[in-house]
């Protein structure tokens, strides 16, 4: 189709892997969230706790540092609690995030009408859901787990003495426990994007689910005399998955509060959330593959 | 010319509903029709042949591929221009044709590249860069037009695409159909309701009624056909009907000396004069009667019966 033709002509050029079309999604969804500049700012902030690390763990670690600064040897000490803390922050940070840009991305589809165009092309709706919940699994990993790994590896590397071979089993909680909550926001945020078209709708309705619905299942407690209603609090389940995968007894004192329900109804109820979150996106992009005028 | 589309036995049924009912034959040409009131199954139809709807019965080929066993890579084949409106509103003109090339395969660069050359080709090309919110009711038209050529289909499945426009948008969405029709690179498929509008732009058009074929009819050998169909206003002559019957043509009365006359590949105009000389008859009004393609849509909807392509040449029934 040369435009000083102006005349059609077929495309006979090399087309790209099936397997790699959901790349796109996830290419224009960064792209498109960074163009504004109040989110590309606050998602620089969520590297601040990052940052904060990177020194406390050089300082824990350095004598010198210690000395200059003053810091005795009462200083705390980088273990699970400190990586549990730490995630703990980038989590709520990470929630503000894709309360932030999550339902944008996809109710933004769902307005004007254009989730047929995606998939009348050769991209499922598993692609489609894949593609844009990447989005949001890439900006979440970038500010949870990836510097944590970070911060483990420099704590690891700075300590020496065989201290990676003893703790070499929170790297893999720290990656378990970070994709869980990520598979937990992203797909509620997007469930909720095509339920609520109206963006800041969406995000008040996050909101509410992170915190009116905990607050609801106190209250159920309270008047039923049991501890079942706190099963709704998912930031309580994420944090009790989260203890376990951490071998945070809940006896501890850090933990307190953890055992309001046992171990598994917290798995059910995370696994749960997602599975009705699976459910309701399916539903909603099923039904928006034919658009009626 | 090979059949693009085929449809056997087709049955999709929605709910309780069943919209499209035992649909059975072969779509070829560079340009089909498809027709129908309000509610026939048109937009049914294009949606099944995209794999939207699953059929309950029967099946459709598009290029001689099963749909719903080749569903990737037929949509690679196919663009599609949705009825209703379908775009993001916040992103410009070519990005979002360019996100949409980049979706169905084809390699960044490329994309962009194309995005432009399809905006250029649709007239948008000063209005690329404007985001498509912004853009009015004729401008959408195109943006979806230019979105669903984009990567260069070899199938364009156009559902309603004039709707809404005003007619000088018309006559440019129309014309453009027509271009792209005339490279023979691509088959376009026009789903409307406006009869005009089909018959501007189609070879083949397939009318369909409660969810069955009404009429599936060959336009150029309709119009072929009808160039030697006659309508006759004569004074009363004992005798012409049956001389000019005599002369080997078809012909019927209708009363107040209207006639309507075939008139066979090897008969001249100029023996029907000079038949009703010999009868003494006035011929008051001649006209070329062309069986447009209303007439042949009203029939279509008013029988119940599948009307099929009419052999080349031959207008029995017309009468």
């Amino acid at each position: 189709m040369a435009v000083y033709k102006r005349t059609y002509k077929a495309y006979q050029g090399p087309l790209t892997p099936a397997w790699s079309r959901f790349t796109v999604l996830s290419r224009y969804g960064l792209s498109t969230l960074f163009d504004s500049r109040p989110f590309t700012a606050y998602t620089v902030l969520c590297f601040i706790p990052f940052l904060v690390g990177l020194v406390l763990i050089y300082v824990f670690n350095s004598s010198t540092a210690q000395a200059i600064l003053k810091i005795g040897s009462d200083h705390p000490i980088v273990n699970k609690f400190w990586f549990l803390g730490f995630l703990s922050v980038e989590a709520w940070m990470g929630f503000l995030l894709a309360a932030w840009g999550g339902p944008g991305m996809i109710s933004k589809d769902f307005a004007n009408h254009s989730v047929q165009l995606y998939l009348c092309r050769p991209l499922s709706r598993a692609e489609y859901l894949l593609g844009k919940a990447s989005v949001l699994g890439i900006l979440l990993s970038s500010i949870s787990w990836v510097p944590a790994l970070l911060l483990f590896f420099l704590q690891a590397e700075l300590q020496g003495h065989g201290w990676i071979w003893d703790n070499l089993w929170m790297a893999g909680a720290i990656v378990l426990s970070c994709l869980i909550g990520i598979a937990m926001v992203s797909l509620l945020s997007m469930a909720v994007a095509v339920w609520v078209k109206w963006r800041i709708a969406a995000t008040a309705l996050m909101f509410g689910v992170f915190f009116i619905l905990p607050a609801l299942g106190a209250v159920i407690s309270l008047i039923l005399r049991t501890q079942w209603g706190h099963v709704v609090n998912f930031p309580l389940m994420v944090m009790i998955i989260w203890a376990h995968l951490f071998r945070v007894h809940p006896t501890n004192p850090n933990a307190t509060g953890f055992d309001v329900v046992p171990l598994w109804a917290a798995w059910a109820s995370a696994l749960s959330l997602c599975a009705i979150c699976f459910c309701l996106l399916d539903r909603k992009l099923r039904a928006r593959e034919v658009e009626r005028s | 010319m090979p059949a693009i589309i085929e449809m056997q036995n087709l049955t999709v049924r929605l709910g309780n509903r069943t919209i499209l009912d035992r649909l059975t034959g072969a779509l070829s040409g560079h340009c089909i029709g498809l027709l129908g009131p309000n509610g026939s199954g048109k937009s049914t139809l294009i949606n099944t042949l995209l794999g939207f709807y699953q059929p309950v019965a029967g099946g459709a080929r598009i290029f001689g591929k099963e749909v719903q066993s080749n569903l990737r890579e037929l949509r690679a084949m196919i663009g599609y221009m949705p009825e209703s409106d379908a775009f993001i509103a916040d992103m410009s003109g070519v990005r979002f044709v360019r996100y949409m090339a980049e979706l169905s395969g084809l390699p960044r660069s490329e994309a962009m590249e194309r995005a432009h050359e399809a905006f250029f080709y649709v007239g948008l090309g000063e209005a690329r860069y404007r985001k498509l919110g912004t853009y009015s009711l004729g401008m959408k038209q195109l943006a979806k037009l230019a979105q669903a050529i984009a990567h260069g289909p070899r199938l364009v499945l156009l559902d309603e695409p004039t709707n809404g426009l005003d007619p000088e948008a018309r006559v440019r969405m129309l014309q453009l159909v027509r271009e792209i029709r005339d490279t023979g690179e691509v088959t376009v498929l026009i789903s409307s309701h406006l009869l005009r509008d089909i018959e501007e732009c189609c070879d083949q058009v397939l009318i369909l009624k409660e969810g069955r074929i009404a009429a599936l009819c060959n336009l150029e050998e309709e119009r072929k056909a009808n160039l030697k169909f006659l309508e006759l206003e004569v004074t009363q002559g004992n005798g012409f009907l049956e001389s000019v019957r005599g002369l080997g043509c078809e012909c019927a009365a209708f009363g107040a000396g209207r006639v309507r006359i075939i008139l066979p590949d090897n008969i001249d105009l100029r023996q029907i004069y000079r038949t009703a000389a010999a009868h003494d008859v006035q011929i008051r009004r001649m006209n070329y009667r062309r069986d447009t393609l209303e007439d042949i849509f009203l029939k279509a909807m008013a029988g119940s019966q599948q009307v099929s392509a009419v052999p080349q040449g031959s207008a029995n029934g017309r009468l």
